[in-house]
């Protein structure tokens, strides 16, 4: 009998050399956490269905894997580990001493359209800090990011900051009856719709940032306050681009009125960033800030963490490898 | 060096006329056989793509910016930066049919068209039901030939419908050919790229 090697469509096997440098990134970067006191949790691949119900949005749910057990119950394969984490520490976190440093790896399974470069199974590896407060919890994980993306990428690194809800109050001050297209338009930074409903978006939307700080309203403290982080790691990380743009992550809103439907696979609640490496509009990781997703499962602890996908940071460190022969 | 996906179908030259008006690819011919094209002096590297990879290729970084219509750009959302959108050369999408076709609630019909994804969009919340066939061109011969009982395919003047006994039943959407610039790019060129929409903008060639 005859039998094909093809898989089904967004997976991958690895052999050989492929097989050997994803497993040496992967050490490389354990042994980065586990020298920064991060312990492993080993999570399971599959999980019921029902304790991400009321955290689903409706791009988060049409990423899942979910089926019927043989018992009746629904299940879903693991598409983050965040929540699945939170929902597993929640009930626990009286019993646990804080804080906790915690990374884990493996794979996570979505429902991604069939296009080039967008895989359904993604090999990740990410930390998490709970129970350190305010801005030395996002120093540490943000100063963790930063080592992990310079060890893998020698050049091209970019890593965009910002932070949850920093235009709401921009946002629902303009002169639109639909707010959640004015989201839309902000993240892909549409000038003409921009302009017409709130010309102080304008501004963000060229540069990432408002004209004066006073523009962001009761947010205006937290831009002082991350640009001051920002300053701060570009002095430790003068190899990796660090900007502030707060129109990338302009549907991470904090207000029910502009988040609703959005369907964002999002439970960041304050700082928030995402890594570029080389040429790729894929991030090769992000994370951020979710107090409210515990807050959420009936548990009340800040929480800072971070994935990295490994395959694409190899593929970027790979490219860069390339071009720099070719130099 | 940054470079620039131009699309080889009918937004071509509405992109070229935009650009020179913005005083940009001056330089450029597009009369030779190179896939690759330099503009030293500008800055700048274009290359000549089918409108339907050109997400693709920008998504991926091979080109940091691009034309590209909505109407692919509806069936292909690459998680794009669309800043500007040019002004000539818009169409509109819309549901063709034969006069006599009737879509009647509760009815399920046939549609024709090369994008499916917009057609499940446009059927939602409709009181009529369609099965879509997906085709690849000439999909107005659909529902002339009754393959179909309607079609949702790109309108520019009408005459061809006109002249096959057609009818425009319904406007979906304004097609316009957009610029469209990869995420990490936009990080890395912003001020070249947004000194370029700037000159669109002057030169009142974008909307």
């Amino acid at each position: 009998m005859k039998v094909s090697a093809a898989l089904p469509i967004g997976v991958a096997a690895l052999f050989f050399e492929s097989a050997r440098r994803r497993r040496e990134a992967e050490m490389r970067l354990v042994a980065l956490f586990e020298g920064a006191g991060y312990a492993e949790v080993i999570l399971p691949i599959l999980d019921y269905l029902e304790p991400y119900e009321a955290l689903l949005t409706a791009a988060s749910r049409g990423e899942l894997y979910r089926f019927i057990d043989r018992d009746g119950e629904q299940l879903a394969l693991r598409a983050d580990f965040t929540p699945m984490l939170a929902r597993l520490l929640a009930p626990r976190l009286s019993a646990l001493e804080l804080p906790l440093r915690l990374f884990y790896r493996g794979d996570v399974i979505r429902y991604e359209e069939e296009r080039a470069g967008r895989q359904r199974e993604l090999y990740q590896v990410g930390a998490e800090l709970l129970g350190v407060a305010d801005e030395i919890a996002e120093r540490e994980v943000l100063r963790l990011f930063l080592e992990a993306l310079s060890r893998e990428c020698s050049s091209g690194l970019q890593v965009v900051l910002g932070f949850a809800g920093a235009l709401d109050h921009l946002l629902l001050d303009a002169a639109t009856g639909d707010p959640l297209s004015l989201v839309a338009a902000v993240a892909r930074r549409e000038r003409g719709p921009v302009r017409r409903a709130c010309p102080r978006l304008l501004a963000v939307v060229e540069s990432g940032l408002p004209e004066r700080p006073e523009d962001l309203g009761p947010a205006a403290a937290d831009l002082e306050r991350l640009l001051a982080l920002r300053d701060e790691l570009a002095v430790a990380f003068p190899r990796v681009r660090l900007v502030i743009d707060l129109a990338e992550f302009a549907r991470h809103g904090r207000d029910p009125r502009l988040t609703a439907g959005l369907g964002e696979r999002s439970y960041y609640d304050g700082v928030v960033f995402r890594a570029f490496a080389g040429a790729s509009a894929l991030p090769v990781g992000g994370g951020g800030r979710y107090d409210s997703l515990f807050h959420r499962l009936g548990a009340e602890v800040p929480a800072v963490g971070f994935s990295l996908s490994v395959e694409r940071l190899l593929e970027a460190g790979t490219l860069q490898m390339e071009k720099d022969e070719a130099r | 060096m940054i470079r620039l996906a131009l699309p080889k179908g009918r937004n071509l030259e509405v992109a070229l006329a935009a650009f020179r008006a913005a005083g940009l690819l001056s330089g450029l011919d597009l009369g030779g056989r190179s896939l690759l094209m330099q503009l030293p002096e500008e800055g700048i590297e274009v290359l000549s793509l089918k409108d339907w990879d050109i997400p693709v290729y920008v998504e991926h970084g091979v080109a940091d910016l691009g034309i590209v219509g909505s109407d692919v750009l509806g069936e292909i959302d690459g998680d794009l930066l669309v800043p500007v959108r040019l002004r000539e050369g818009r169409s509109r999408l819309s549901l063709i049919g034969r006069a006599s076709a009737r879509l009647a609630a509760g009815s399920q019909v046939r549609l024709a068209t090369k994008y499916p994804n917009t057609a499940r969009r446009v059927l939602e919340g409709r009181s009529w039901g369609a099965e879509i066939v997906e085709l690849s061109g000439s999909v107005e011969l659909a529902p002339l030939l009754s393959l179909a009982e309607v079609a949702l395919d790109i309108v520019q003047t009408g005459r061809t419908l006109v002249e096959n006994d057609l009818v425009e039943i319904e406007t979906v959407a304004e097609v316009a050919a957009c610029l469209v610039v990869n995420r990490a790019s936009y990080q890395r060129h912003r001020a070249l790229l947004n000194a370029w929409i700037g000159r669109l903008e002057e030169a009142e060639v974008v909307a």
